[in-house]
């Protein structure tokens, strides 16, 4: 057998059943969720075909876009929040002593509890009568910055970024860390020995080297923050009057609340589309010059 | 960036990457700082184990307090009720096939995607784009009426393979992008020794990738051990019921019992705190090997 | 080279079917146990049935209604009994998927009004009026109105399991004596009441309205019920002679609005949730609280007993020039067992049975001795009860039921009213919110 012969046998029986797996249980289900999307239907019972109405509707709904707005919050607190912090806890957090160790498996521990818990032990901190952030300013004496943090509407969606950034920091973490593993010693002597220190060394060594890295993370920013919802769905469960509605609870109260699963069905492909917009522009953006 | 100017740690000049950012005298702020930052992210975990001890009248009337006598009690009813050792079980079971297909399948497709060059590439590239930004609950129905048709609802398999599947994506492009910044040199130098191209993957590909699969393990630990969607909708078996579905038993939809409620999740955030700490190690393991082999 | 390449792969897909077939043949042994102990003769004539329900929890009443179940399962061995005891949280969403699949199981749990005729218009569902022919004295003695919103074209499709007053006036006794107030039984008095309680520095009215049905089933249904009748309510919610853009409806947003402009409630009420609430009143924070019954077993379950001997129950104040009756209360019947179309024969037979087993009398009594309300003539042992639910049972027993509105809106108007007094309590105008609760609702029926 030839050398490209075998190549191409290698790739066809490898990809095979990964494909097959993602095909049927990914692929399959999204169009068939889009196709949903043509029909005015409950749910339950008889379905009509009404082309793009749903759609249609759904884009001149001003939920809609303030649900969106409201998700693109989270995607630029999530890229300019956690990925900076992640990177420069991940140069940091590197070595094997036992303080490390803790303060690396510490940053880590918000992913592993419950939503529902962190969404509390916050709800508590912005609480409007007992909360600890209006306790601390109080007793600074900065009595005029006391809000409703989670009830006005003029500022709850920034209030409900701060835990979602904090909570999420985890698993950039790790990804960073495994990235930077790979950066050679030898690399890391030589640009000392250049002169490589600090700013220009993060620059010009580490971001460049990790630089596909980064591109997932971005893209996990912007997946995971358009489909985010249980944190902030707990500490208001999208309230009040609508102000900190997310496109995932729009799409999920249509589905499964108020019984207008075509019309669900219709915003869970637009979100998959705008998402697609975001990483192609994010991936655009970053292009290796 | 504030905390690159002003947290850090220089104890390990040779390697530790803060003494290129901050005078060793100044270190011990940083590291007060990184103590302060790891407590507070620690402090929802410890929260949610005082709260496990607690009656309901702690729960909300004193809900920062020590409980006033600690209720083990809390444990063994949770444990009772929910039957949370069959859905132990289950979730073990689920998790641990998910995340070894999920593993080795992505692992295999990144190997081919990032480092062999064949037409269509750019287009399965896309595709695994798409699964990531899909959110689940669409997929619930069409799944559903799916899976019965095949036969596989109420059993393992709705379970593993979507989940499979929907964490693909996230495993080919963590590992794909990790091993871009691997040199190609092991491998030529493999395919010469005649090991073909699954005995380099196995051989080569597979120990070179581990901080990255241990990456993987760990987020697709997180979301297999916590989901709740698939596992409600999927499941009718009682004795094949997964964790998440008996956390959430403990309300009437009114309100909630949270004696219960917490000391069944303290119970299941148990296993994955084990695993975090355990892949870490493993992250941190091929940092060694990285040196080693540059 | 190749064998081996084709080996590996095989391999993977023989774990992957390995992990398929290893899920059938658990499932398969469990299907398998029950009928091998019964004999193979008797197993191929054992009736399959399955009930899905939403009592899954540690509470009282969740545990009443599944002893009930296992009495049934006990009483019948030649039945095989599938009870699923789905958590609450994802009940909907477990039932939507298999409605929307078309896998029903034979007997399931939903809530009245407009869930259960999401059911009945899909057609996914059968009356169980024989078996209520069948135990005339069980029919009679629910109370009047308690299958309205579980019947469609004469024919009942549930009974209830449980019935709720949402709109209980809860005081705390001590509080008032304290402040000399008298209870309320005018609006002025509220407003009166409102004040001298601001005055001494307590919340009067505690509210908790994050998960935004509070206000809406709580205090709108009530209160607006007392200013525009039940009647127009009716015609309102159909569309047909009256609309939610009337004076009458709007004025009665006003009031819930003059409340949160006379600072009735607590800071803060948009991002507390309903057990916050009740907690803030159970403490004594706050002098009243307008919530449903649930609120009884709540505050049993996080209170002291000092603490709810304090607790008083009576009915929202009037209205002046209200046109509804003052001595009723905003509830109704709660969600009962289902059953669903598919069934036939010797399955239909064992679904009824089961259906009367949990919903028949003896059902109703284990209800109501766990402190929930029902709408059946039955007495709660008072030696079980809670004082405080007994007392409010009594009221419940002795006032005229209004419509919740949620209970008669469509999902998507109930969605908009519901957001609309979050709104309200901001500072958003009662004209707009009417105005936007009459287009939800004249377009959800009209599609």
């Amino acid at each position: 057998m030839t050398i490209s012969g075998r190549l191409r046998t290698f790739i066809i029986i490898g990809l095979l059943p990964a494909l097959l797996i993602y095909a049927v249980f990914v692929l399959i289900p999204i169009f068939w969720s889009a196709y949903y999307g043509f029909f005015s239907w409950k749910g339950i019972g008889a379905s009509t075909f009404i082309g793009f109405d749903n759609y249609a509707e759904a884009l001149r709904d001003p939920i809609f876009w303030r649900a969106l707005k409201n998700n693109l919050i989270i995607v630029v607190a999530s890229i300019g929040g956690q990925l900076p912090i992640a990177l420069v806890l991940s140069l940091i957090l590197r070595k094997s002593t036992l303080f490390q160790r803790f303060v690396r498996s510490a940053v880590f521990m918000p992913m592993v509890v419950a939503s529902v818990v962190i969404g509390m032990i916050w709800g508590y901190i912005y609480h409007p009568q007992i909360g600890i952030l209006n306790f601390i300013l109080d007793t600074f004496g900065l009595e005029s910055w006391i809000r409703d943090w989670l009830g006005d509407p003029g500022i709850n969606m920034y209030s409900v970024s701060v835990p979602v950034i904090w909570a999420n920091i985890g698993p950039y973490l790790i990804l960073f860390i495994s990235a930077i593993q790979n950066i050679s010693s030898e690399i890391e002597d030589a640009a000392k020995i250049d002169g490589a220190v600090g700013g220009k060394w993060l620059y010009l060594i580490v971001i460049p080297m990790i630089w596909d890295t980064i591109k997932v993370a971005i893209v996990l920013c912007i997946s995971g923050s358009l489909k985010a919802f249980d944190l902030i769905f707990v500490m208001t469960g999208g309230g009040p009057a609508q102000s900190t509605e997310l496109l995932a609870t729009y799409m999920y109260n249509n589905t499964f609340e108020v019984f207008r699963y075509g019309y669900g069905s219709a915003v869970s492909t637009l979100i998959i589309v705008i998402s697609m917009i975001l990483v192609l522009g994010s991936q655009l953006l970053m292009r290796r010059k | 960036m504030k905390i690159t100017t002003d947290g850090g740690l220089a104890l390990d000049a040779d390697r530790a990457p803060l003494s290129r950012f901050l005078k060793p005298k100044w270190s011990w702020i940083g590291n007060v700082l990184l103590l302060v930052y790891a407590l507070l992210t620690l402090y929802p975990l410890v929260w949610l184990f005082i709260s496990s001890f607690k009656t309901n009248q702690e729960f909300f009337g004193k809900p920062f307090a020590l409980p006033t006598t600690w209720n083990f009690d809390n444990y063994k009813r949770a444990w009772e009720i929910a039957d949370l050792g069959t859905a132990f079980v289950n979730s073990v079971i689920v998790t641990v096939s998910s995340i070894v297909l999920t593993l080795f399948l992505g692992t295999l497709t990144a190997y081919i995607l990032s480092r062999l060059e064949f037409r269509f590439k750019g287009i399965l590239m896309s595709l695994f784009v798409i699964g990531m930004l899909i959110p689940i609950h669409s997929t619930l129905v069409p799944l559903f009426i799916m899976m019965n048709k095949i036969g596989i609802l109420d059993t393992y398999a709705s379970l593993v393979l979507p989940y499979t599947a929907f964490e693909l994506p996230v495993a080919i492009f963590v590992v794909a992008a990790y091993l871009t910044s691997v040199p190609k040199d092991l491998e030529e130098a493999a395919m010469i020794d005649g090991n073909g191209y699954w005995g380099t993957f196995f051989r080569i590909i597979m120990p070179l990738a581990v901080p990255a699969m241990a990456t993987v393990f760990i987020l697709g630990f997180l979301r297999f051990w916590n989901d709740f969607a698939f596992a409600l909708v999927f499941i009718n078996d009682q004795s094949l019921k997964t964790l998440p579905l008996s956390l959430s038993i403990f309300s009437d939809g009114y309100g909630t019992d949270y004696s219960l409620t917490t000391a069944a999740m303290a119970i299941a955030v148990i296993p994955t705190i084990i695993v975090y700490l355990i892949f870490q190690e493993q992250i941190m393991k091929g940092m060694v090997a990285g040196s080693v082999k540059g | 080279m190749r064998k081996k390449t084709i080996a590996l792969t095989a391999m993977a897909l023989a774990a992957t079917a390995a992990l398929s077939a290893c899920g059938d043949n658990s499932s398969n042994g469990n299907t398998a146990a029950p009928s091998g102990s019964s004999g193979s003769a008797a197993s191929a004539e054992k009736v399959k049935l399955s009930i899905w329900h939403n009592f899954s929890g540690d509470d009282l009443r969740a545990k009443a209604v599944r002893a009930q179940i296992d009495k049934f399962k006990e009483a019948h061995p030649e039945i095989e009994l599938d009870a699923q005891a789905i958590p609450p949280d994802g009940y909907r969403q477990r039932l939507k998927t298999v409605a929307a699949a078309g896998e029903m199981p034979d007997v399931f749990f939903t809530q009245s009004g407009t869930s259960i005729q999401e059911f009945y218009d899909g057609g996914l569902i059968q009356p169980i009026t024989p078996l209520l022919d069948k135990y005339p004295e069980w029919k009679n003695n629910f109370m009047e109105g308690a299958l309205d919103r579980l019947s469609f074209d004469g024919q009942v499709y549930a009974t209830p399991l449980s019935g709720s007053a949402t709109s209980l006036f809860f005081y705390n006794k001590s509080l008032f004596d304290k402040y000399q107030v008298k209870v309320p039984t005018t609006w002025e008095e509220l407003m009166a009441a409102v004040k001298t309680f601001n005055d001494n520095g307590i919340t009067p009215i505690s509210l908790g309205n994050k998960a935004a049905w509070l206000a809406q089933s709580s205090i709108l249904s009530s209160l607006a019920d007392r200013v525009t009748g039940t009647d127009w309510f009716l015609k309102a919610s159909s569309q047909d002679g009256a609309k939610f853009t009337d004076p009458e409806f709007v004025q009665a947003l006003q009031l819930f609005k003059d409340l949160s402009d006379a600072k009735a409630f607590q800071t803060g009420a948009n991002s507390l949730d309903n057990t916050q609430m009740e907690q803030y009143f159970i403490e004594g924070k706050a002098a009243m609280m307008i919530d449903g019954s649930w609120a009884l077993t709540n505050m049993a379950a996080t209170g002291t007993q000092e603490q709810l001997d304090q607790v008083e129950v009576t009915v929202l104040p009037s209205v002046p020039g209200g046109k509804g009756d003052p001595n009723s209360i905003s509830g109704g019947a709660g969600g009962g067992l289902a059953l669903s179309k598919e069934a036939t024969g010797a399955k239909l037979d064992a679904a009824l049975e089961l259906i009367y087993a949990v919903s028949g009398p003896e059902g109703m009594q284990a209800i109501v001795n766990s402190n929930s309300v029902v709408n059946y003539n039955v007495e709660p042992d008072a030696s079980i009860v809670t004082p405080l639910f007994y007392k409010a049972f009594d009221l419940f027993k002795s006032v005229k039921l209004t419509p919740v509105y949620d209970a008669y809106l469509t999902s998507a108007a109930a969605d908009v009213i519901n957001n609309g007094l979050q709104d309200l309590l901001l500072g958003g105008k009662p004209e707009d919110i009417a105005q936007k609760l009459q287009d939800a609702q004249a377009q959800a029926l009209s599609q």
